[in-house]
């Protein structure tokens, strides 16, 4: 059994902000990914981020990734970080259990930073199993990490800012998108990405979805159908496209499943993604010295999940003892920076999600 | 709202209890649930079933229940599969004391009827093939044993029960049970005040606490008992695989999966239901010694259950001496799903103050009190 007061599961922007917060108060730590590499999502995200320079605006996914990176890797001598390694359980006396590299490790910690992000949603519908049929992240990690082309002629399904922007990434790699649909009245993402789409003459169908996938041994046609103000299907609305892959952006729901394991708290909150852990405005769950931060607390920004990864480092490493120099002034601008993030009409959801869950809407 | 019965929990047993009182006529039976079906221990349970017993008792309530599951499927009238399958189970000694201990409960097992016999280390490795037979003395083998669906089962009798008239309330957990001069008048739930004369306690793990509201003491506890389930594979093993000496139970089921537990020798008795890696570990080296093979595959869950314990390890079940209409079903050791079409169908005989078709007078709770020594069921994991 190893020993170590601080683990951090999840090296993504929310786990990887939270170590160098740790390592910044003077706090070791151990930092968790089940991936080859750190950066979680910011690695395959190759497009440029909105909103303020203090969340790297203006700078791609991938580069933010290296700075996190480079961040984290300037202490070693207090951040070990284990890759290839996957978090298999969290048990109620704090006991991490460790699939590392085919080895099965046990560390008893006495504080642990959950930041295991999202999963993707799946959608319903008849042969939805059949291979070709992608979720936005698996599109991206297969393009922008392994350079690899998912198909060639393809049909989108969201038209979130996911949607929206995989969609010219796959046009970027030379793949046809025959079509993008979304089943409600609205695209949902930033109107910039989408007017992007139709200058490039992609047509976005609204009150739309899948009904059918058909093909044999994989993806050979889609069925679309229209869908009325109740979101019932139109019958007689029905088109067939020939295409070799279907790419779902219907959004992410927060991986939680050790949160849940442990014995937290949780509440089904639609507008953050699914099932969350309630937690106080620091990021602590129902159980002592177990925090969350990032998409694991609830589905926001990349952005989003920096700040809270900072914050919650900061926090956890303060109850530990380690106290950062600057703790009160960093603490009251990480939260006004949340607030910033969730400012505005994007935010309204997320507002009201964090209203629901209770407590944190000031954080 | 009046009911002339109150059965308390909807797992098998109550559910079973349910089933047999409204097959007999019985009207206005209402069951109240604290979450949803077989939410308790039977949903939890390694889902095993057997004959092989220490005790007359067990080994009868075991028997006659395997009989009901041959046809339960038609009497039931369910639409459903309820998965059960007869490939045996295979109890091994680990050393001589179990050896003679098992000797003795084959010829108890055969003089009940029961297709029970005592085999050797390669009669019982041509049975289970990866077995590990260093590690064993000898084995005993009843083929007629088997698997069955908790889930399934439990809603085969429920809805078999509601078919009936039975009503039932889930998320109801029961508040208190109001006993005015030694006779029963209300049972009070979340959002409930039933009006009835008679109440059976099938609360599994929480028996005693339902006791205690009606001024009853049951000599009952719960314990945690953890267990975990495997990937599935194509089949390998056909009967469950047992040691008590080695403390295991493993058993490949239908879809293909393993499902496997052990008991915590200091186990503390409480509601706990928490996952260990205590568990995992111990589980673990316990496998990898007895069925090697099977420690190769990869584990998918694990998750914990009570055993509500009573003091000779058998079940309590009949009326009690103190207070009129109230009727135990409980303390069934980790064994009430396996025995709950017996337990379902000798209540209600008792109830209904019918001739029993076993007489189970020994599974009284007065004997607790009244007898200085009891007859210890030892073939428990």
């Amino acid at each position: 059994m190893i020993s170590k007061d601080l683990v951090i599961i999840g090296g993504g922007p929310a786990g990887l902000c939270a170590a160098r917060m740790a390592a910044e108060a003077g706090q070791s730590a151990i930092l968790i990914d089940r991936n080859a590499k750190l950066g979680g999502q910011l690695i395959k995200q190759t497009h440029m981020f909105f909103g303020s320079e203090k969340q790297y605006a203006k700078t791609r996914g991938i580069d933010i990734a290296k700075k996190l990176l480079d961040d984290v890797g300037s202490y070693p001598e207090l951040i070990e970080v284990w890759e290839d390694a996957t978090v298999v359980g969290l048990y109620p006396d704090k006991v991490i259990t460790v699939l590392k590299q085919e080895k099965y490790l046990k560390i008893q910690a006495k504080a642990i930073i959950v930041a295991t992000g999202a999963s993707e949603k799946v959608l319903a519908f008849e042969n939805n199993d059949l291979p070709g049929i992608y979720g936005a992240g698996a599109v991206q990690t297969l393009m922008n990490v392994y350079g690899v082309k998912p198909g060639n002629k393809i049909i989108m399904v969201g038209s979130g800012n996911i949607g929206l922007i995989v969609s010219y990434q796959l046009m970027q790699a030379g793949v046809e998108v025959v079509s993008l649909v979304e089943a409600s009245p609205n695209i949902g993402g930033y109107k910039v990405h989408a007017a992007k789409l139709r200058r490039y003459g992609v047509e976005i169908n609204t009150s739309c979805t899948i009904k059918k996938a058909i093909g044999k041994e994989a993806v050979e046609k889609v069925v679309t159908i229209k869908l009325d103000e109740n979101w019932n299907e139109i019958p007689g609305t029905e088109k067939t496209y020939e295409v070799d892959a279907i790419c779902i952006a219907v959004g992410l729901t927060p991986l939680t499943s050790l949160l849940s394991m442990i014995g937290c708290e949780m509440k089904y909150i639609s507008e953050l993604g699914g099932l969350v852990p309630v937690t106080n405005k620091y990021h602590e769950t129902s159980i002592d010295n177990i925090y969350v931060c990032g998409d694991s607390s609830g589905i926001e920004e990349a952005s989003s999940a920096i700040v809270e990864g900072y914050l919650t480092g900061l926090i956890a490493s303060s109850k530990l003892g380690k106290k950062h120099p600057k703790f009160a002034e960093l603490v009251d601008d990480f939260q006004s920076q949340l607030e910033n993030l969730r400012n505005g009409p994007f935010g309204a959801k997320i507002r009201q999600g964090l209203k629901k869950l209770g407590g944190s809407v000031d954080a | 709202m009046k009911a002339n019965y109150v059965i308390i929990g909807a797992g098998i047993s109550g559910c079973s209890i349910a089933y047999n009182l409204a097959a007999k006529g019985v009207k206005d039976i209402v069951v109240v649930e604290k979450d949803y079906l077989t939410s308790g221990s039977t949903g939890r349970c390694g889902a095993g079933i057997r004959q092989q017993w220490g005790t007359k008792m067990n080994c009868l309530l075991a028997k006659a229940s395997i009989e009901f599951f041959e046809t339960a499927q038609v009497t039931l009238e369910y639409d459903g599969d309820i998965e059960f399958k007869q490939e045996g189970y295979l109890i091994v000694a680990v050393d001589e004391e179990e050896d003679e201990q098992f000797a003795k409960n084959v010829e108890l097992q055969k003089c009940l009827g029961i297709p029970a016999k005592k085999i050797t280390k390669r009669e019982a490795r041509e049975i289970v093939p990866h077995l590990n037979t260093d590690a064993i003395v000898s084995a005993t083998f009843c083929s007629t044993d088997g698997h069955l669906n908790p889930f399934k089962m439990n809603d085969a009798y429920y809805k078999a029960a509601k078919r009936l008239g039975v009503k039932f309330f889930f998320n109801e957990a029961v508040k208190d049970i109001i006993v005015k001069n030694k006779k029963i008048e209300k049972v009070i739930t979340t959002n409930l005040e039933i009006e009835t004369n008679n109440v059976v306690n099938a609360a599994g793990g929480y028996a005693k606490e339902i006791g205690t509201m009606a001024g009853v003491d049951i000599p009952v506890y719960a314990e945690k008992h953890e267990i975990l389930v495997t990937e599935p594979i194509e089949k390998i093993q056909g009967p469950m695989v047992m040691s008590f000496g080695k403390n295991l139970y493993c058993q490949q089921v239908p879809h293909g999966s393993f499902v496997m537990g052990r008991t915590d020798p200091d186990v503390d008795h409480n509601h706990d239901i928490e996952s260990s890696w205590k568990f995992l570990d111990e589980m673990a080296k316990t496998l990898c010694e007895m069925l090697p093979l099977v420690g190769n595959l990869r584990v998918i869950r694990q998750w914990a259950g009570s055993y509500t314990m009573s003091p000779d390890r058998q079940p309590i079940i009949g009326d009690i001496e103190d207070l009129e209409g109230f009727y135990l079903a409980c303390g069934f050791s980790g064994h009430g799903f396996m025995f709950a079409p017996m337990t379902g169908l000798l209540l209600s005989e008792i109830i209904l103050n019918e001739k029993p078709t076993i007489d189970i007078s020994d599974l009284h709770v007065s004997r607790f009190k009244h007898q200085k020594e009891f007859v210890l069921e030892k073939s428990v994991v």
